[in-house]
């Protein structure tokens, strides 16, 4: 790990991770992504009615219940962001991985680091647990598989993001 | 160091995207930008009206900060009553409920964090201007941990995002999000434009170039 000799910032690592293995970890990311925006996040049940939302349900809620801030933000960062961290990988990294650079490359990757500032899926994930437990309380409230996913793709973007974006330059060259 | 290899060092600039270390090009012409050579990036030795657009966004901030503490960020309807939740109201009954645990986790991101955000922003943009020598290392650290929180205080946003949409039993049970939510969220989006817009270069204008300094 290479640390400014001034500020003490990390302005480099050792990359583990090669493109291919980057390229699966995304692919993972991709699928995983598709089932935590499309599964129930939790299930609520009181005597009898049941309850339960997907993140985008309970952002079109947000937005009908006069929120439209609230809304959009919580899409940008919990539904957005992830799907352009997740889209223009898989967009760059397959032409990489075959040797040649896509068009629109140096956009894709400023774009990349924009979404990377926006993305806020771990957040969000330790959300669903703490309104779980606010619930616990009120009503019969149990984990749904869009829980499950949520937490492992706040793994799998850690692990891509290790990677860093900048090295991508190195291997158009 | 000697003045000719300082005043070398600082007409090379780095590229916030791709990482190249350019020569800063003599631009003579009004409105002309200097492009990275390899992914055309624009390069600039600060980002425009840094100080500006942090202040605007710290002050915007700490002036919402007080509507989104005081007005409840949570309507909460049952068959018996009807209650409302502040932000430290929350953190309160978690408390009373006997998880302590969470209780800090959301303390740390609904308060803590959001505070530390306006106060540090707010001392690294006076800083620049007023105390440019003043502990340059420990600001540089100071806003990268900044940086690295800033996330967090979404938390209580997503939450209360997820309680209204699960709990809807019609006049049984229902949450709703308060006008305080409203407040919180813009401090939450206003402090990461605060972040963004400040340029942490800005520390080290006029330092010795190379080397640890205090």
């Amino acid at each position: 790990m290479a640390r400014c000799s001034r500020c003490d910032a990390v302005i480099g690592r050792s990359h583990r991770l090669t493109i291919g293995s980057v390229l699966a970890l995304t692919v993972a990311a991709a699928a995983v992504y598709l089932i935590a925006v499309s599964a129930p996040l939790m299930t609520l049940t009181l005597r009898g009615p049941t309850e339960s939302a997907t993140v985008v349900e309970a952002i079109l809620s947000a937005w009908r219940d006069g929120e439209p801030l609230v809304a959009v933000v919580a899409a940008a960062t919990a539904l957005v962001a992830p799907a352009a961290f997740v889209g223009l990988r898989l967009y760059v990294l397959f032409p990489l991985s075959l040797g040649s650079k896509p068009p629109g490359f140096a956009w894709c990757v400023r774009a990349l680091r924009q979404a990377e500032r926006w993305n806020m899926v771990e957040v969000f994930t330790i959300g669903v647990l703490l309104s779980l437990v606010r619930l616990a309380g009120l009503a019969d409230a149990s984990p749904g598989p869009g829980l499950f996913a949520m937490g492992a793709l706040t793994v799998l973007f850690a692990s891509i993001a290790s990677a860093g974006l900048k090295h991508l330059w190195w291997s158009v060259q | 160091m000697s003045d000719a290899a300082r005043r070398d060092a600082q007409e090379l600039l780095g590229c916030e995207s791709c990482g190249l270390v350019s020569a800063a090009a003599v631009i003579d012409e009004p409105g002309l930008l200097q492009q990275c050579p390899r992914c055309g990036h624009v390069l600039r030795a600060t980002k425009p009206f840094a100080l500006q657009r942090t202040w605007a966004c710290v002050l915007a901030a700490a002036v919402l900060y007080v509507p989104a503490n005081a007005l409840p960020v949570m309507v909460t309807t049952s068959a018996f009553q009807h209650d409302e939740h502040t932000l430290l109201g929350g953190i309160h009954e978690l408390w009373l409920d006997g998880s302590w645990f969470l209780a800090a986790i959301v303390f740390i991101a609904s308060i803590a964090v959001p505070m530390l955000k306006i106060g540090a922003l707010g001392l690294l943009a006076w800083t620049v201007r007023h105390r440019p020598e003043w502990r340059r290392l420990e600001r540089a650290r100071l806003y990268r941990l900044v940086e690295a929180v800033g996330h967090w205080s979404m938390l209580d946003v997503y939450v209360v995002v997820l309680l209204a949409a699960t709990v809807r039993f019609g006049p049984l049970a229902s949450v709703g999000a308060g006008l305080g939510l409203l407040a919180f969220t813009a401090v939450v989006v206003l402090t990461m434009f605060a972040t963004w817009s400040f340029d942490p270069r800005m520390i080290w204008r006029d330092a010795p170039a190379n080397g640890r300094v205090a």
